[in-house]
């Protein structure tokens, strides 16, 4: 029986323990918070793994489980020698590629797809809840159907478009063709359901134009839902994988998750340094959740609740 | 925002003027120039046999003559099937567990453990595949000693190379991956169920089981019908975490245990070159969404009426 | 400030505008200067060919006057890149270096849909076909035609702890056939300290078969596909493999170990787990690089053979250059491979950074292929490998590749879950049973392809 099984056979003996002294409240708490932060240990532990990997030298990555015992700590079972490969220059045409560009590189893509999604998506949104126009029910359908293709399937042909356009192998060809995703158009059309009829004709007769309505009126009223859109769309572009790979040729033009990949090639499997930048990857999009926690879940489960 | 149902418009005047048009070109714009085109050609391609640009023989449906008698393509049908499966009786159980278990706590307790649990989601799909993929070694991976000291079993657990367990080693990561996602919904449908119900029916000596299944459930019909559809659908579409936690063999996995639709599709599409194969996989997991969906309005029209 | 709770969309919104702008100008402002049209594009996956060739082509573009560009990708970006390029009917670079086993995807179809320059009548005209080994040019031809330039060789040797074979007295020159290393092995994979764990193996075999078999499959002479291109891999000789594989790997008396890839690797080697590891040139370079600290102690010898004075190598891998059929300077293109593969100048440095050995066989005597490495207990694994060079086995490729590879591997691990319930009886039976099946599956497949093919070989 080793540390571990002890603790928890430990635990369920107390809530056994109080369950049988009466104490039923105290016990079904106990069990509740114990078994909250048996799953928060879950959870947790491949991040508390990755963290000590990127501090750990690479003749001792597989050694130990997190970090050496404390006697063996010196330089040579942890240091930031990770952290100084991946800030290295990588070798391109052009002279040396650091970090900080691949950053840079991802987060134009992310933030520029992000902020004109939300402009498009949101007007497209409105468009589709407040009016009604003919051809309206076929675009509805056509957008229901185009997301039910497997989008791997497109990606040739839109390679080859992109190609045309003169767009390869540059950030612009990513963003474009991403302006608009129908996934977006629906979330908004969700929110501006719900802004009552009668504000948008009271606008009407003061006589506002419609994009004076939908600029003033309406997106002050959806902000939860920009704010958590804000959140889905930043998240899914910073970690997209398939497009940029396909897409974007120099080395200067990488984005994050395409280069980290790099580090995991045939011959140098650098997994300490992937795993570095896996970490420091994951910073922005922690930073954008935790400020926009409540808008993202009020957001996110408006959809749902309201059915 | 209003708590009402919101009003289908449809007795409202039509509005003469060309705002929703103009609002709308956007996304017909780009849609046609980067989406019709890719678009047309994956419905029609599943028709013909192509090499490339060059080459385009018409078979008719005998690619997907060739799907259903493709042993490897009903083994995909068979994993993802299995895998949605699990993903509506395990994984959302927990995710409503989980927010059940949250539920009575504190504001700032909920956003930590929200927190908490969402984390998994803020790393890509693909790294997390590749992280797993780690993670899952024989004799020195996280899960490997995490199991042997919690267990005694599975130091040598070859996750990623036997059969039998690449299938249960992409549901543990899924499971990682989406049951705090999941439980953000719940926790949220949890909060707006009626405490004086619940109350009513403990007084009335229900058990805490019957409570939940006869009171609180249907309070959160809508969104357990919303999450388990979009669990389904998802299901099917999974991709980018068996193709990179299976990366050797392309998303097969040992005798095609961890092999997926979409995998397969993309196996055949781009290391093979087949496009008319992977459109017809296409056309096959769209019919299954579609399908689908369709389950999903008659189920939301049926809880409307109660 | 009013302007920022005035903002329509919200704060979030307004940040992430804000962020977008300021990060847009600064990539536009730090963005490097675009080069002038390369008239050649070269590209490669590996950063020690990446290395080799920068130094190699100042030379050719002085000699040649003309300008190319060097692009490194890795080999997974790389591949998706130039499938979907040619999937699409874009645009491509005009030489690629690509792994063996990826040119069934860029060969299917009618021999005049395919997009590579076909370089049989080259070779054969610049006598480089006689210079180089044979045996190489199988695993970049199709349907009779060679359309890409063999980076190598890969001749496979075992490497091993020597000290701790030593020490077990063991003398690897007497185990030269794999009968006598499996004996051998036996009685060095234990369990040490009764903990129930076997703590010593005597090889490193893949769990699932993969490479492992394949290696020993060409070793004795299999193959996957035959030089017609049809499946090759059902016979006798193949079941027969298997079931010796199964044993070794997974029987009760196995002296296999599967060590994985990378760091487990290392420790494996490290803390004597596993004794004799696969070693074909690449990965001798690999060891020395990962496990510093085990100079000295390793040592490379000949895989043993299947039957008394038999092949006592294989191959594994291989990397090739491909020319795309529609550069515009096909010949230009040509001496830029060759001047990239052949100069003879480069390869005696290029083997000290990397270990591999080139197909061709007059730079096997230049000096640095001699020298002692003192890693491999100064041995001169240079001439070793090249002493194998010549036998190193051919491997015929196929459209359908990679089907075939999954193919095998599919109806290796059903035998090994039968063998894993029934133990021995009725294994070969069944192994023969799966390997058929598995080789009419990719038949299916190879039939798919044939609907375009109008009347080739």
């Amino acid at each position: 029986m080793n540390l571990l099984q002890i603790l928890l056979v430990g635990l369920f003996v107390v809530f056994l323990a109080l369950r049988l002294l009466g104490r039923r409240q105290i016990a079904s708490r106990f069990a509740r918070w114990t078994l909250l932060c048996l799953g928060a240990v879950v959870v947790l532990a491949p991040f508390v793994w990755l963290l000590a990997a990127v501090f750990k030298d690479r003749s001792v990555l597989n050694e130990y489980i997190f970090l050496p015992p404390f006697e063996q700590w010196s330089a040579k079972t942890l240091n930031l020698n990770n952290f100084r490969e991946l800030f290295k220059g990588r070798p391109s045409l052009t002279g040396p590629v650091y970090f900080w560009e691949y950053v840079l590189n991802s987060t134009v893509y992310a933030t520029c797809t992000t902020v004109l999604q939300i402009f498009f998506c949101s007007l497209g949104g409105y468009a589709l809840a407040k009016y009604e126009f003919r051809g309206k029910t076929a675009l509805t359908l056509f957008m229901l159907g185009s997301m039910m293709i497997p989008s791997v399937l497109l990606l040739a042909p839109l390679y080859k478009m992109v190609v045309d356009l003169g767009l390869v192998d540059s950030l612009a060809g990513l963003i474009i063709p991403g302006m608009v995703g129908t996934y977006g158009i629906f979330l908004f059309r969700q929110a501006c359901l719900a802004v009552p009829n009668e504000m948008l004709d009271a606008a009407r007769l003061d006589g506002c134009g419609e994009f004076g309505i939908y600029l003033r009126l309406v997106m002050p009223l959806v902000r939860p839902m920009a704010a958590a859109f804000c959140l889905i769309c930043f998240l899914g572009n910073w970690n997209a994988f398939f497009a940029p790979n396909v897409f974007l040729h120099s080395q200067d033009k990488l984005t994050l998750p395409v280069v980290l990949n790099l580090y995991l090639g045939e011959f140098r499997h650098d997994q300490g340094v992937f795993l570095t930048g896996t970490a420091l990857s994951m910073i922005p999009p922690a930073v954008l959740f935790f400020a926009l926690q409540r808008e993202f879940i009020s957001g996110l489960t408006s959809g749902a609740v309201k059915g | 925002m209003s708590g009402k149902v919101p009003q289908r418009p449809s007795g409202r005047p039509r509005y003469k003027g060309k705002a929703p048009y103009l609002f709308l070109s956007p996304y017909i714009v780009l849609t046609a120039v980067f989406f019709l085109v890719p678009f047309v050609n994956a419905i029609l391609l599943a028709f013909y046999e192509t090499n490339g640009p060059r080459s385009r023989v018409f078979v008719g449906l005998a690619n997907f003559v060739f799907l259903f008698t493709d042993s490897v393509f009903r083994r995909a049908l068979f994993n993802t099937t299995v895998f949605a499966l699990v993903s509506v009786f395990i994984q959302l159980p927990l995710s409503m567990a989980l927010a059940m278990l949250l539920n009575s706590g504190g504001d700032r307790v909920k956003g930590f453990f929200r927190l908490v649990f969402f984390s998994p989601n803020l790393v890509g799909q693909v790294l997390v595949g590749i992280v797993f993929s780690v993670l899952f070694t024989p004799r020195y991976g996280l899960v490997n000693r995490a199991f042997q000291m919690v267990l005694r079993w599975g130091l040598e657990a070859r996750w990623l190379s036997e059969p039998r367990l690449i299938m249960p080693a992409i549901v543990l990561t899924s499971l990682w991956l989406w049951v705090g996602f999941n439980m953000i919904y719940f926790l949220a449908a949890l909060q707006t169920v009626d405490k004086t119900l619940q109350e009513a029916a403990r007084i009335d000596g229900a058990s805490p089981w019957q409570i939940f299944w006869h009171v609180t459930l249907p309070s959160m019909r809508h969104v357990v019908i919303f999450v388990v559809i979009m669990s389904v659908i998802g299901s099917y579409q999974l991709f980018e975490l068996p193709l990179t936690l299976l990366s050797e063999s392309y998303g097969y996995g040992a005798d095609d245990a961890g092999l997926t639709l979409i995998t397969y599709l993309n196996y055949n599409a781009f290391r093979c070159g087949d496009l008319g194969l992977g459109s017809a996989v296409g056309w096959v997991v769209a019919l299954i969404i579609f399908a689908i969906s369709l389950v999903q309005i008659r189920l939301g029209r049926i809880a409307e009426e109660d | 400030m009013r302007f920022v709770s005035n903002f329509p969309y919200g704060r979030a919104p307004l940040w992430l505008l804000v962020i977008a702008i300021v990060s847009l100008g600064l990539r536009v402002a730090t963005s490097r200067r675009r080069e002038a049209r390369p008239d050649l594009v070269v590209v490669t996956h590996t950063e020690a060919q990446f290395d080799a060739y920068r130094k190699a082509i100042p030379r050719f573009e002085r000699e040649h006057g003309v300008k190319v560009q060097l692009q490194f990708a890795n080999w997974a970006s790389l591949q998706a890149r130039l499938q979907n390029a040619i999937l699409a009917g874009t645009e491509v670079p005009d030489l690629a270096e690509v792994f063996a086993g990826s040119l069934g995807f860029f060969t299917r179809g009618p021999v005049e849909d395919i997009g590579l320059l076909d370089m049989t009548d080259r070779l054969h005209s610049d006598g480089l076909d006689k210079r180089l080994v044979e045996s190489r040019l199988s695993l970049w031809s199709t349907r009779g035609r060679v359309y890409a330039l063999p980076h190598d060789v890969h001749p496979v040797m075992l490497a091993y702890r020597r000290d701790l074979v030593e020490a077990l007295g063991i003398d690897v020159s007497k185990l030269d056939t794999w009968d006598k290393f499996v004996e051998v092995g036996r009685q060095v994979s234990r369990d040490l300290d009764g903990d129930g764990v076997i703590d010593r193996y005597m090889l490193d075999m893949r769990y699932d078969g993969n490479w492992a078999l394949q290696v020993l499959l060409f070793q004795r002479g299999g193959q996957i596909f035959d030089q017609q291109g049809e499946v090759a891999f059902a016979t006798e000789d193949t079941a027969q493999l298997v079931l010796w594989y199964l044993r070794q790997a997974r029987g009760p008396q196995r002296i296999g170990y599967e060590c994985g890839w990378g760091q487990p690797v290392v420790k494996a080697l490290t803390d004597g787990l596993v004794l004799f590891h696969w070693a074909p040139d690449w990965r001798s370079w690999i060891f020395a690089d990962e496990a510093p600290g085990l100079s000295g102690k390793m040592a490379l010898m000949p895989l043993p053979a299947w039957t008394p004075g038999g092949r006592r190598t294989s191959t594994w891998g291989g990397t090739g250059l491909m020319i795309m059929k529609q550069t515009r300077h096909p010949d230009l293109a040509w001496a830029l491979a060759k001047h990239l593969y052949f100069d003879t100048a480069e390869l005696g440095e290029r083997f000290l950074l990397t270990n591999i050995l080139p197909p061709l066989k007059d730079a096997w005597n230049l000096p640095e292929f001699d020298k002692p490495f003192p890693y491999y207990s100064n041995q001169r694994i240079g001439q070793m490998y090249a002493a194998l060079a010549p036998e190193a086995p051919p491997v015929y490729s196929s459209p359908v590749d990679d089907a075939g590879r999954l193919g095998l591997d599919r109806a290796f691990n059903r035998s090994a879950e039968y063998y894993a319930r029934h133990g021995e009886a009725g294994l070969l039976e069944e192994i023969r049973a799966q390997l058929a099946a598995a080789a009419a599956d990719v038949r299916r497949l190879a039939g798919r392809e044939r609907i375009l093919v109008k009347g080739t070989l």
